[in-house]
């Protein structure tokens, strides 16, 4: 079991928040779409995982490399 | 006493020099001693025979200059030799000859040795070697370059470049060279590492700076350690001063074999041709649903890829910097192909700072051994804001649309989605062929409608009752004039396709420039200023 950071890979926006806290995510399952550049860009977990935490809200600005999420894997 | 040997000492024959040889031998193959061996794989490292043992095809290394060193003699009677830090020979890679040395840390860390010639680093034997055979080159380093104390030894100081790097530099117009951080490398041999084609480093064991932490505590007050200050993170991940990173030594070789696999051995011979059992007109059903019908959403761009070139034969290179451009060697119909693709997923995919620098180094070595690339273009342009102009991401943005204007190898344009403005005109062969095929997702432009509505139409949508509602209106009308279909009606591009089709169209193409890129193999002339 290890805590892994989710980050975000671009600047921008929270747009809406997909998963709920204790929710047990697949790999490639979305927490968030986030908006950049006129699109939606999905925050993925890669290896899938229990979501621990989410750190922002809708509609907050967020920055590259920002950890947004924490998932236990 | 006689000039002629008595009988006895002619029945020895030479075998007390014999013996002398396998002692020699002997020693260097101990290098540092155990404790030195010890200390070094207690810090999950391995020793350079065992990494060049890793690398190469089982059994082939030839290793040259097994005796150098420094002997200590009693009475003119060898007793013990201290080997020279660096092993370095000739080795099979894939069943190919390529030059390979490295530093060996458990002799005073690697650190340069004083014999009559170099064997390695920058200059030496090893890229001797490399050069006159035009064979690739892989460096090995694990070392801290040079050290003050030489100056107690030599009675002057160095300056610099007399070992220099003129030799590492004409390499990379010759022969694939790639370099292995394995260890701490600072000054000489982390510079040394920058000039390759490619790069690896190992997380964890591996740093890579141009000073370490005590220059960087007398030089600016910073507290920081090795890792912080050029571990994977920084060097890999953040600044993309090294190409890949990877977890552990044995990934490293692995690693570095597959890369060459792609790699012709000089740059007067073509990539290899490695036909696996891949139908041509292998059309994948996912690529013509991939692209979201509605234009904010992002897809898998690597599926793409995947799909298109041929079965496992993607490497994706520099994966965790720039992000927003895939750069790939890849195989089509067998032939080495590079293939850029822009990722929608990160910016929608437009061209940033690093995305640029990965781009431009990436059609650069394509250009330079001769293999076609092919750009899977979704780009709304470069990237814009404060931070991005901050950044100069025009400036390396233009760098990269220069490279490619003036590289001449074959090049195929396929639109999946957005082509738009400098950045999109930098995915074409403007010297070359320019065949430009598109998706019907395709849209073009000098920038994209949304944008540019607001811009042109200013006067008109400010003067309307409902702005909103004007603007949307204008940018419906433009958009259905902006089709695909009419563009290529007007052979403004070549071919809109099904997707796919993708596959077996760009292997007709790239088995027919075949005669062409045989035809122009050699060194590729630079001329001009790079922006």
């Amino acid at each position: 079991m290890a805590r892994v950071d989710v980050k975000s890979v671009v600047t921008g926006s929270v747009w809406k928040i997909e998963a709920r806290v204790g929710q047990k995510l697949a790999p490639g399952d979305s927490i968030m779409i986030l908006e950049s550049m006129k699109m939606e860009i999905p925050l993925i977990v890669e290896d899938g995982g229990v979501l621990l935490e989410i750190r922002v809200e809708e509609g907050v600005a967020v920055s590259e490399g920002q950890v947004l999420a924490v998932v236990e894997e | 006493m006689s000039a002629v040997p008595d009988k006895s000492v002619e029945e020895t024959g030479w075998a007390p020099e014999l013996e002398e040889l396998r002692l020699r031998r002997e020693k260097s193959l101990g290098l540092g001693g155990k404790d030195a061996i010890d200390l070094h794989h207690s810090r999950g490292r391995l020793t350079i025979r065992e990494r060049i043992e890793g690398l190469v095809d089982q059994g082939s290394f030839q290793e040259v200059g097994r005796l150098t060193g420094s002997g200590k003699y009693e009475s003119g009677k060898l007793v013990s030799v201290t080997p020279a830090p660096y092993v370095m020979g000739l080795c099979n890679i894939g069943g190919r000859p390529v030059a390979v040395g490295g530093e060996d840390f458990t002799i005073r860390g690697g650190t340069s040795w004083s014999g009559d010639r170099k064997k390695g680093g920058q200059g030496g034997f090893v890229e001797d070697l490399a050069h006159q055979y035009r064979i690739p080159l892989v460096n090995l380093i694990d070392g801290a370059g040079g050290s003050v104390t030489s100056i107690t030894r030599r009675g002057h100081s160095v300056f610099p470049g007399v070992h220099g790097f003129e030799q590492s530099v004409r390499l990379m117009g010759e022969v694939p060279v790639v370099c292995a951080v394995m260890g701490t490398a600072a000054g000489g041999p982390a510079g040394r590492a920058i000039l390759s084609h490619f790069s690896v480093m190992v997380k964890g064991t591996s740093q890579v700076f141009a000073a370490g932490p005590p220059v960087v505590e007398r030089s600016l007050g910073q507290k920081i350690d090795k890792e912080d200050l050029g571990g994977a993170a920084v060097a890999g991940e953040l600044a993309g001063t090294i190409d890949q990173v990877v977890d552990t030594e044995a990934e490293c070789f692995g690693l570095v074999r597959r890369y060459l696999s792609y790699m012709p051995q000089n740059v007067w011979e073509l990539p290899p041709l490695a036909r696996i059992n891949d139908p041509v007109d292998r059309c994948e059903d996912g690529l013509a649903t991939i692209v979201p019908r509605n234009r904010r959403r992002p897809y898998d761009m690597r599926r793409i890829v995947r799909w298109v070139a041929d079965r496992d034969s993607v490497l994706e290179l520099q994966p965790s910097f720039g992000k927003a451009v895939i750069t790939s060697l890849a195989r089509m119909n067998g032939r080495v192909v590079g293939i850029i693709a822009n990722n929608p997923m990160v910016y929608g995919g437009a061209i940033d700072v690093k995305g640029a620098r990965k781009q431009t180094h990436f059609i650069e070595l394509c250009d330079c051994f001769h293999i076609p690339l092919v750009f899977l273009v979704d780009v709304p342009g470069f990237m814009v804001g404060r931070d991005a102009e901050a950044a100069a991401t025009l400036r390396e943005g233009m760098r990269s649309v220069y490279v490619a204007l003036q590289a001449t190898v074959p090049m195929y344009t396929v639109v999946v989605r957005k082509c738009y403005g400098m950045a999109g005109m930098g995915a074409t062969d403007k010297n070359g062929l320019d065949l430009k095929i598109a998706w019907p997702s395709a849209e073009w432009g000098s920038l994209p409608i949304e944008g540019g509505v607001a811009a042109a139409f200013r006067k008109e949508i400010a003067a309307a009752a409902n702005p909103k509602a004007r603007e949307a209106e204008i940018e419906a009308s433009l958009r259905a004039d902006a089709s695909p279909m009419r563009t290529a009606e007007a052979f403004g591009v070549e071919e809109i396709i099904d997707p796919r089709e993708t596959r077996p169209y760009l292997c007709r193409f790239i088995d027919a420039a075949q005669s062409r890129l045989a035809t122009s193999v050699g060194q590729k002339p630079k001329y001009g200023v790079r922006p």
